[in-house]
């Protein structure tokens, strides 16, 4: 459904469409031959073996993967924590052979995680090694992300020391953004992280943790202007921090950062929505803090912005009315 | 440069396509996505809808097949035989409002069936949450659909709503987006299900709604389609996820609605339907998004869609539902 080309269009020959023929006739027959098989509660390992060549040609059979799990746990191998082990880890490989093929599909990630939850003995280090090389292959894909979370949260359930895991997690995001800072998925699994981390320190640590992260996220900024993602940290960095004096003596460093910025490129798009944005935060901290020439220089950056970023025209004239109003200036 | 010239749906086209699909069984697809057919079903019919010719395909039929999709515990599911499952009891419920045929079910059955599936005795931080189906994964989609399913049958209230919206409140991230569940990432679709969750609460004061119409605006890349988080690429369907995220929010115009109207028609197949993007295979979930994206920048021709149910809001209007957007805060509409 994502992502096929469209091919020129030709007539497919005599062989061709008899080649598709038994193609859909094998499939619907495996599949009416499953159902039948559901329909009249059948749990053996025959039922089994039928299951899993179905689901190997369509992951996306749910009803499929509900039978297959129901059969699981019918047969006499499911009692003895022994066999179910057994049953269960060739259950992962059988998964892990299918994964790349199908690393989209929810139901067979929610098939691994009740395999996984159901095993006797897990290996949720493991796991976590097989979504980190998963994630190797791409760092957005939403399901590893998903599915990360999930195993992190075994491991800290089981874990004797809970602060030893979330400082693991939040040294792979540190990785992860060392190698890329524009990895989203690793800053946004990383802002979860973060109110754990700072939960353990005292106060020093805190201010120790938060001037690291000042940093690396300024890094990010300075890397990519435009990356959208990492102002949107800054702001939150912002959010959590302790005093409004904390909170405006940043908003300077930021303006100053765009300023910076704005001196190699005048146009840039992204320092100047955020020029006005931390402008008018800073007068919503403290009125009077940001002078009149400033407000100005709001409006007239506003006005800039319509001509560059012209589909955003409307949210820029909005900005513009209300911080006209805000500032008692004439628009 | 587009092959149609500007603007240019085509209608009789998209209608054709969406009549052929059920005719498409000599090829593996067809079967392969019988999961899912009710759901196809959907698609296809508010297409029909907002391109107003509902009577382009067989009601009764319709109506005969997705009452069939019924299971014993109330439920519905993809197809005949199929396990139910809320995303197949959210189209079927859909499909029969809109073919105002939802007298013919039992709604105490489904709204039993939606309950059983909300986990009032597993609350964290007074989260509640909805299981998709008994195999209990959960995810905000699904508060959304038992909130919108409810709403159907006037039973929301039986619903524990403020420990739902707790739950979406803990889906929400630093950049004012939602994602599937507490914890990740925000993601265009899960903005909507969550915004739209949150209006038939009429709870949208949960909402950032300077930072996600922001977040929201960002989707619009210089080919005027919209993609689904940063850094992704664009594609039809967002154009609906997105756009009517940005309806609820009453900030519609913070993306262009030229350019989108460009990019929607430029993906479509001479030949009928729409695809996910331009020089690719159409397909009936991208024909449906693309158009109910047209029809929220109000493009001509089109009946209106309502931004919370996907459904014309003709149909919305008759069955009550439109009063959601009475919780829009008074603000909003300045």
């Amino acid at each position: 459904m994502h992502g096929r080309r469209r091919q020129q269009e030709r007539e497919p020959t005599q062989d061709e469409l008899q080649q598709a023929k038994q193609r859909v006739d094998r499939y619907r027959a495996l599949n009416t031959h499953v159902m039948d098989l559901k329909a009249t509660s059948v749990f053996t390992n025959d039922a089994l073996d039928a299951t899993k060549r179905l689901l190997e040609q369509n992951t996306e059979l749910h009803t499929v993967w509900n039978y297959r799990r129901t059969i699981f746990t019918s047969l006499d191998e499911w009692q003895c924590q022994d066999t179910r082990q057994e049953m269960l880890d060739g259950e992962l490989k059988f998964l892990l052979g299918i994964i790349t093929k199908n690393i989209k599909s929810y139901w067979m990630w929610n098939h691994r995680m009740w395999a996984l939850s159901s095993l006797p003995r897990p290996e949720w280090q493991r796991e976590l090694g097989l979504v980190a090389k998963l994630l190797a292959l791409d760092a957005r894909n939403y399901h590893g992300w998903d599915y990360r979370r999930f195993v992190v949260a075994q491991l800290k359930d089981a874990a004797t020391d809970k602060h030893e895991v979330d400082t693991q997690e939040f040294a792979f995001t540190t990785e992860q953004i060392n190698h890329d800072c524009a990895n989203h998925s690793a800053w946004h699994n990383r802002s979860k992280l973060l109110p754990e981390i700072l939960a353990q320190r005292d106060e020093d640590g805190q201010l120790e943790v938060l001037q690291t992260e000042n940093d690396l996220i300024l890094n990010a900024i300075y890397t990519d202007p435009d990356d959208q993602n990492a102002w949107l940290y800054y702001d939150w960095l912002l959010d959590i921090q302790k005093s409004d004096e904390d909170r405006s003596r940043l908003l300077r460093n930021k303006i100053a950062a765009i300023r910076e910025l704005l001196e190699l490129e005048e146009d840039s798009k992204r320092p100047l929505v955020e020029l006005v944005s931390a402008y008018a935060e800073l007068e919503r901290l403290q009125s009077g803090s940001v002078s009149e020439p400033e407000k100005k220089e709001c409006l007239e950056t506003l006005r800039r912005l319509e001509s560059i970023d012209p589909y955003r025209v409307g949210r820029y004239t909005d900005m513009s009315r209300t911080l006209s109003k805000q500032w008692a200036l004439g628009a | 440069m587009t092959m149609f010239g500007t603007n240019q749906l085509l209608v009789d086209k998209h209608v054709e396509f969406i009549q052929n699909l059920d005719k498409k069984q000599d090829g593996l697809e067809y079967w392969m996505t019988e999961h899912l057919r009710v759901s196809g079903i959907y698609w296809g019919l508010v297409a029909l809808f907002l391109l107003d010719r509902p009577q382009a395909l067989d009601h009764e039929q319709i109506i005969s097949y997705v009452r069939g999709c019924q299971n014993a515990d109330g439920g519905f599911g993809g197809h005949t035989h199929h396990d139910s499952h809320l995303l197949y009891t959210m189209s079927s419920v859909q499909i029969l409002s809109m073919l105002n045929a939802l007298d013919q079910i039992d709604g105490k059955k489904v709204t039993k069936y939606v309950l059983s599936l909300q986990q009032t005795n597993k609350q964290t931080n007074g989260q509640t949450t909805v299981c998709g189906d008994v195999w209990g994964e959960h995810d905000t989609r699904f508060a959304f659909i038992a909130m919108a399913v409810l709403s159907f049958f006037n039973t929301q209230d039986q619903l524990d709503t403020n420990g739902i919206v707790e739950y979406i409140r803990g889906a929400m991230n630093y950049d004012g987006g939602f994602g599937s569940k507490p914890g990740g990432e925000s993601h265009a679709a899960q903005v909507y299900t969550c915004v739209a969750a949150l209006a038939v609460a009429g709870r949208l004061d949960v909402v950032d709604r300077d930072r996600l119409s922001g977040w929201l605006a960002e989707r619009q890349l210089l080919c005027g389609g919209m993609n689904g988080r940063p850094q992704k690429l664009e594609d039809v369907c967002y154009a609906w996820w997105v756009g009517s995220a940005l309806d609820i929010l009453r900030r519609r115009h913070w993306i262009s609605a030229e350019k989108l109207v460009e990019f929607v028609v430029s993906a479509q197949d001479e030949k009928g339907g729409i695809a996910d993007r331009p020089g690719d295979v159409a397909d009936v979930y991208h024909t449906c998004f693309g158009i109910a994206g047209l029809s929220l920048v109000r493009y001509p021709g089109l009946n209106e869609v309502d931004p919370v149910y996907c459904m014309p809001r003709s149909v919305v209007r008759r069955l009550g539902l439109h009063k959601w957007q009475d919780n829009v805060p008074e603000s909003w509409s300045q």
